[in-house]
């Protein structure tokens, strides 16, 4: 059988390229250079890459091609492409965690997560775009990394999303199959959701954070975004477990659990998850329970506990960015960042007491033990990702999206204790732009929200869609 | 989580916004939307603890940095407040658990 056409091969799963290697239809050499060209060819409209691994891509592509050739076959990601958010350290090229005061800043190791995929025989091709610093000092707009606004390849007058900005957009434009993001509080769920990707948000510890650039030490987590749920499981797999250069990672590791699962899978939808958003998005939610809806037991209108989680993530994430950045704030370079509002963003949580910091860690530990009580009455909570599609990248957020003023908070409380989530796409909206469902679970219950995101992707073809870039 | 929204609570919204923007979304009130918080007055407290801002870095700020750093103080000491609203006893510590080092003898 001959080997697809060129095209094909950018909007290809992981599952879908490793055939064609195991089956010598191309090599990782043919993959890394037909990706590196279109990293470097579609990679500026979107704003989506900060640095091209030509050199790197092109040795670890030859070294995989040797050993598959010789027989010696390392997995699912051997000889596969994927591009990391530049906020993972890799050794030789910068790491500017997207921000101008960084732009040089390189580090002789590779983060832990980028050696686990290099001994997966997974190829790094680009450091993807990102919003400065994670977004931790309080930007409101679009336009907030030096690589300029992220846009989605959808309809580049909207929003990537971010902050794994770079990541949402090169996997929904085809110049990586899947990449890595990173996630303080909703930032690998939104750009999967604006740019019509599948992305992961892993139990807090499951994935080393060692070599990664700190925003919240007790609320970062890194997690893969590709095309499908079981190309996310798939690198969840290889990247997680313990790692003893990052205290905070858990042994457990990933495996998925088999798909023969026969009970209905329990459903709860969190009260007003589809009131008061836009028309398109909530229809697109309803579309998607009716879909699986043979194999869901819902319960509507489930009320999360009333507990303060935006007090105790705000306070966290403030503080510990104040101290993760402190050397910024102490010599001034926050004036260097492009949001304006970014470059005073973090002086207020200079007035931060300590006590105050050590309560909302202190009330998070009965809010942990809250919400597992009350996640532990379904499989899954479902939700629409965002309330709205992507905002216009020319107009500050409240103003995108005026007039939308319900949905349900879910991926607050959720990134506050830890637990996991996944956005698949689920249809479009107005402006041609992406829509997703998302799902959330129990800490460590990844292979639930799996299990539901690829059973759901297996009776819709929304993550087959391919944007509109010729 | 109650269908309207206290003043109070959306000013601790938007403050948490400084920090993590997405949270704006995901906290955002029902309708009807609260007058605006920015409109209030910032507390006596807040334009101290912004005074010892400025005063750690005193050529730093312009006096519109200042006024945004003064509502983002005022709005974050709302958010303190609820953080006291949940009981906890002595026994309830952090979470984080600390661990001794003993280095290779």
């Amino acid at each position: 059988m001959a080997p697809p056409p060129p095209g094909d091969l950018a909007f290809m799963s992981v599952v879908e390229l490793g055939r064609l290697l195991r089956e010598t239809k191309t090599s990782a050499t043919e993959l890394a250079t037909y990706f590196l060209e279109r990293l470097e060819r579609i990679g500026p409209r979107f704003n989506a890459v900060v640095t091209v691994t030509r050199e790197r891509a092109l040795a670890e592509a030859a070294q995989a091609d040797r050993e598959i050739r010789a027989g010696k076959w390392r997995g699912p990601l051997h000889g596969i492409p994927y591009g990391v958010k530049d906020l993972i350290a890799t050794k030789g090229y910068p790491t500017t965690w997207g921000a101008e005061p960084y732009r040089q800043q390189r580090f002789d190791a590779d983060a832990t997560v980028v050696e686990r995929l290099g001994a997966a025989g997974a190829v790094l091709v680009a450091k993807l775009a990102m919003v400065e610093l994670a977004g931790g000092m309080g930007y409101n707009q679009a336009n907030a990394s030096f690589t300029g606004p992220g846009k989605t390849p959808w309809n580049p007058a909207y929003w990537s999303g971010g902050s794994s900005s770079g990541p949402g957009a090169a996997v929904a434009a085809g110049l990586v199959p899947f990449a890595i993001g990173s996630e303080t509080s909703g930032s690998i769920l939104t750009p999967a959701a604006y740019c019509g990707v599948t992305g992961l948000r892993p139990t807090y510890g499951v994935v080393s954070r060692h070599g990664a650039m700190a925003l919240a030490w007790t609320m970062d987590k890194l997690g893969p975004m590709g095309r499908t749920a079981e190309d996310c499981a798939l690198v969840l797999a290889v990247i997680a477990g313990r790692d003893p250069k990052d205290p905070s990672s858990v042994a457990r590791g990933f495996r998925m659990p088999p798909m023969s699962r026969r009970s209905p899978f329990k459903v709860g939808i969190p009260k007003d998850a589809d009131k008061n958003i836009q028309p398109e998005v909530a229809a697109n939610f309803r579309a998607a329970l009716k879909v699986v809806e043979d194999r869901v037991e819902v319960v509507e209108d489930v009320e999360l506990p009333d507990l303060p989680y935006g007090a105790v993530a705000g306070i966290i994430i403030a503080a510990e960015g104040a101290s993760a950045f402190d050397d910024l704030l102490k010599d001034g370079r926050l004036s260097q960042l492009t949001a304006p509002e970014d470059r005073t963003g973090g002086y207020p949580a200079l007035a931060i007491a300590a006590p105050d910091y050590l309560r909302a860690l202190r009330v998070r530990r009965p809010m942990q033990r809250a919400l597992d009580d009350f996640l532990k009455k379904f499989d899954v909570l479902a939700q629409p990702t965002r309330t709205t599609v992507a905002s216009p990248i020319d107009k500050p957020f409240r103003e995108g999206w005026p007039g939308i003023t319900g949905g349900a908070n879910v991926i607050g409380p959720t990134n506050v204790v830890g637990v996991p989530g996944v956005s698949v796409p689920n249809g479009f909206g107005v402006q041609g732009l992406p829509t997703g469902l998302s799902f959330a679970a129990r800490a460590f219950d990844e292979g639930k929200l799996l299990a539901l995101a690829i059973f759901y992707q297996s009776r819709t073809d929304w993550h087959t869609r391919r944007p509109p870039l010729d | 989580m109650t269908d309207a929204i206290s003043r109070r609570a959306f000013a601790e919204q938007l403050a948490l916004v400084a920090a993590a923007p997405w949270f704006l979304e995901d906290l955002r009130p029902q309708a009807p939307r609260p007058q605006a918080p920015q409109q209030q007055e910032p507390s006596l407290l807040a334009k101290s603890l912004a005074e010892g801002v400025r005063l750690r870095y005193p050529d730093r700020f312009t006096p519109d940095d200042l006024a945004a750093i003064t509502r983002s103080i005022d709005n974050r000491l709302r958010q303190i407040e609820r953080l006291y609203q949940t009981p906890l006893t002595n026994a309830d510590e952090p979470d984080f658990v600390y661990a001794v080092y003993r280095g290779d003898d």
